[in-house]
């Protein structure tokens, strides 16, 4: 039903910026506004946090890299998120059999940048190279976004610890970008040496525990998916993670899991059960998001847009003293992996 | 273990006074603005555990692409090309079980070595001194007459192995790869941010290696810093210092006696044919056991732990004495071994030899003594402290411990090598893993992985012994001998426990 919205609705919903939130850990003591922008400045101004956020939230900073702190069991998933990418390549490449490192990366709400500086770290050094990848998720490049100034900061100096990941900060291949999406799709920092086109598109969008944390009172996920999708090149792969709401899901992510010590694993407060997305949602908003893509095209719209898709879903649960496992058919029971491939 | 201390500290312990809790005392910031050399992997000690390390990164092919060090003191190329006649046999030689020799053939080590100079046994005896009480580790009853007989261990000679790896890690070519050989390591300390000049090195260990004195190699780069740092250097490890890791651990007053043997032939043919048996006697009143394994050709290694005092008294005797000695304490009484370890070694007119015929005569044998050692290869007889140890834990950011820089044991069941070889086949698991997930291989994440592998393991084997050792140190016939006595007839009666124990030792 969603697929079918007024075309009208569609563009509103694209001009307001999502509220990213860029991990479920930490989520309750994040600023719980980001700053609108408007397209004519695109600056960003954190008027709008609040002093007393902003003291939580250095608290909390300074604890994102931290093994044993707050976003352990963030940290404890990432390699997950690796092998879901991978078996999604396995499943469709983006484009021909190429073994190489040839994908560019964009990922979205990257926070203090678990995901994006694992993946920069699986970057060859060399970039002209053709030989088999180093990797199964084959990347060439990583652009990392987040609208959240101290977490930008916060990434951009723990990468600089790692003497490969800085290598690729210094060559470009890898990238923070203090900048919401809309930014990206406006086109303000696609660099000179890319194809010209009104934005830059990428093989790989990632949007890992982004999805739950959309305000909707400033967007709409929708909305929001439209967006990722259109950074994504036909043939790419649009890949996440997110929590489903189900009775199991509330038991699990609210009443054992935000449980006091010793039987929590996350903070109180870091999600809410009534954002959660079920797999069957997401779907149709893919969906619908290839379509909202495809209608700034004039060439392809509608239910065309739609051949060549491929969608895919996996559950993941965490077993304590086991940790994350991938468990297929266990998407209601909590968190999940999504991954949607744009058609060629 | 850091992880549990630190997780059960968290809802008590304030956030700042957290991070003094577990950051260690490692502030000896450089000064120097020097870009040092950055390897991946920087190994500290060249013996088996840091070699096999080396041989099992280059052989996978997700892992062979990291540049890799080795330092080491002694003069790799001796070790490469060391060489013995084939009637002799050095007097280090481990009894690696089959799941070590299972890890040294998938990481191509095992064609490396002289297979001639090793030897598997398929049968182990062993028994106690004081009541006779034994067990039979016999893998016959577990094997099928249409397989081959299961090997309980292989006897292997250390210098056999430490070539056989070094010659794996030369095949693998030198690209990436390093070897700091006759190199002591000078310091270690944290790096510094070279700020806008390149990378934050200050959480990466800086080693400043110097060539020893009589090392003539060309000069090395005198810095090098680590992503992940390993000690594999022993149980005065300098890399567990720079982590400030503690050990805790005692010394059991006791030292093993090292001998090569040649052995008479035995009364009786082996059946199977051709099989070979281990033997090992505890002799509560002497201060320890006292084994003999097997090597190839007739030969056997002797390990005879024993109190200081008798291990002095043991070395001081002639050939034929000690080898009196020897065949007496498979052979009689507590009573007489005591009263033989205390003979005049000056005296003409009783002999050691004469002293074990005359008594013999008196003393009814069981079926499952070694054949007579006959003879003593020259300069094989030496002795060691026994010692326990256990690293509080064996990871820190950027630095992990395998080997005896973890953990030390008491030499009964013959289990050491085989754990370090266990620690070093987890940690390149580990780091294989964190390879192709884009993990920091250094980065605590990656290395509780290897320690909650290996962590509890080696507590159980190293307590095993322990208590083994302390059960078997106790002379005479109180409570504490019979309940043992009881306790080895009734795993030796029952199949399923002793089938469980025999898995256990294989290492599987």
């Amino acid at each position: 039903m969603t697929a079918l919205r007024p075309h009208s609705l569609a563009l509103r919903a694209l001009r307001a910026s999502p509220t990213i939130r860029p991990s479920y850990r930490n989520i309750s003591l994040l600023p719980s506004t980001i700053p609108r922008k408007t397209p004519n400045t695109r600056a960003h101004s954190t008027s709008s946090v609040s002093a007393d956020e902003v003291s939580h939230f250095s608290k909390l900073a300074s604890s994102w890299w931290d093994p044993m702190g707050p976003s352990r069991i963030l940290h404890l998933m990432n390699p997950l998120r690796h092998e879901f990418i991978a078996s999604c390549l396995s499943d469709s490449p983006p484009s021909g059999p190429s073994t190489a490192a040839n994908l560019n990366y964009l990922d979205i709400g990257c926070g203090g940048g678990i995901f994006a500086e694992s993946l920069a770290r699986t970057i060859p050094l060399d970039p002209s190279s053709q030989a088999p990848a180093p990797t199964p998720t084959r990347a060439a490049s990583m652009t990392a976004i987040d609208p959240t100034t101290q977490l930008i900061q916060i990434a951009r100096d723990h990468a600089r610890m790692d003497p490969t990941v800085e290598a690729h900060m210094r060559s470009g291949r890898f990238k923070y970008l203090n900048t919401t999406l809309e930014d990206v799709l406006a086109g303000s920092v696609t660099d000179t040496s890319s194809t010209p086109s009104t934005h830059q598109q990428f093989d790989m969008v990632t949007l890992f525990e982004v999805i739950e944390h959309i305000d909707p009172t400033t967007t709409t996920p929708q909305a929001f998916l439209a967006n990722c999708l259109r950074a994504l090149k036909p043939g790419g792969w649009l890949i996440g993670s997110t929590i489903s709401r189900t009775f199991p899901s509330w038991i699990l992510n609210q009443v054992i899991a935000e449980a006091p010590w010793p039987i929590g694993v996350v903070p109180r407060g870091t999600h809410e059960w009534s954002k959660f997305v079920n797999p069957s949602e997401l779907h149709s908003w893919a969906q619908e998001g290839l379509m909202r893509a495809a209608d700034t095209n004039v060439s392809k719209a509608g239910p065309a847009a739609l051949d060549g898709m491929r969608w895919k879903c996996v559950g993941a649960v965490y077993v304590p003293g086991l940790g994350w496992k991938l468990v297929p058919g266990s998407e209601d029971w909590g968190n999940y992996f999504w991954a949607v491939k744009k058609g060629l | 273990m850091r992880s549990i201390s630190r997780a059960a500290l968290r809802p008590y312990v304030c956030d700042s006074c957290r991070y003094g809790v577990g950051a260690g005392r490692r502030r000896f910031a450089t000064t120097s603005n020097q870009t040092p050399e950055i390897y991946d992997v920087v190994c500290v000690g060249g013996g088996p555990a840091g070699l096999g390390l080396l041989a099992a990164l280059r052989a996978s092919p997700v892992t062979s692409k990291l540049k890799v060090a080795l330092v080491e003191t002694q003069d790799l190329r001796k070790a490469r090309s060391w060489s013995l006649d084939s009637s002799q046999f050095s007097n280090r030689v481990s009894s690696l079980t089959p799941s070590t020799v299972e890890f040294l053939q998938r990481i191509g080590a095992w064609e490396y070595l002289d297979v001639e100079r090793v030897q598997k046994y398929q049968d182990m005896q062993v028994w106690d001194g004081e009541t006779g009480s034994r067990i039979s580790f016999d893998w016959s009853m577990e094997t099928s007459p249409f397989e081959e007989m299961r090997t309980v261990a292989t006897m292997t000679e250390n210098a056999n192995l430490v070539r056989g790896l070094l010659s794996r890690i030369e095949a693998s070519g030198d690209e990436n790869l390093k070897l700091f050989s006759n190199t002591t390591v000078a310091s270690i300390e944290n790096g510094s941010d070279l700020q806008t000049e390149g990378p934050d090195l200050s959480a990466w260990p800086i080693l400043s290696v110097a060539p020893t004195a009589q090392g003539e190699q060309s000069q090395p780069p005198t810095r090098i810093a680590a992503r992940l740092l390993v000690g594999a250097d022993g149980i005065n490890s300098p890399v567990r210092s720079f982590a400030d890791i503690s050990t805790q651990g005692w010394d059991y007053n006791r030292h093993g006696i090292v001998a090569t043997l040649a052995l008479g032939e035995p009364e009786k043919p082996s059946f199977p044919a051709n099989t070979r048996t281990a033997y090992q006697r505890f002799l509560p009143t002497l201060g320890g056991p006292i084994a003999l394994l097997p090597l190839p050709n007739n030969h056997a290694t002797l390990v005879w732990s024993t109190t200081p005092e008798n291990a002095a008294y043991l070395k001081s005797l002639s050939t034929p004495a000690f080898l009196a000695m020897v065949n007496a304490a498979f052979r009689l009484s507590m009573t007489d071994l005591k009263y033989m370890m205390g003979m005049d070694r000056t005296s003409d007119q009783f002999s050691h030899e004469d002293e074990l015929i005359w008594r013999l005569q008196h003393t009814p044998q069981p079926s499952q003594i070694p054949p007579s050692a006959i003879g003593v290869q020259e300069g094989t007889v030496a002795s060691f402290p026994l010692r326990f140890r256990h690293a509080s834990q064996y990871i820190s950011p950027r630095v992990a411990l395998v080997g005896d820089a973890a953990h030390v044991i008491h030499p009964l069941a013959g289990q050491g090598l085989n754990l370090g070889l266990a620690d070093v086949a987890a940690l390149s698991r580990t780091i294989e893993y964190a390879v192709s997930h884009g993990m920091d291989i250094g980065d605590l994440l990656t290395l509780e992985r290897y320690s909650s592998e290996r962590y509890l393991p080696n507590a159980k084997i190293g307590g095993a012994c322990d208590l083994l050792h302390k059960m078997y140190t106790i002379p005479g016939q109180g409570p504490i001998t019979w309940a043992r006595s009881l306790g080895l007839d009734v795993i030796d009666r029952l199949p399923f426990v002793k089938s469980f124990l025999m898995k256990n030792a294989e290492g599987y």
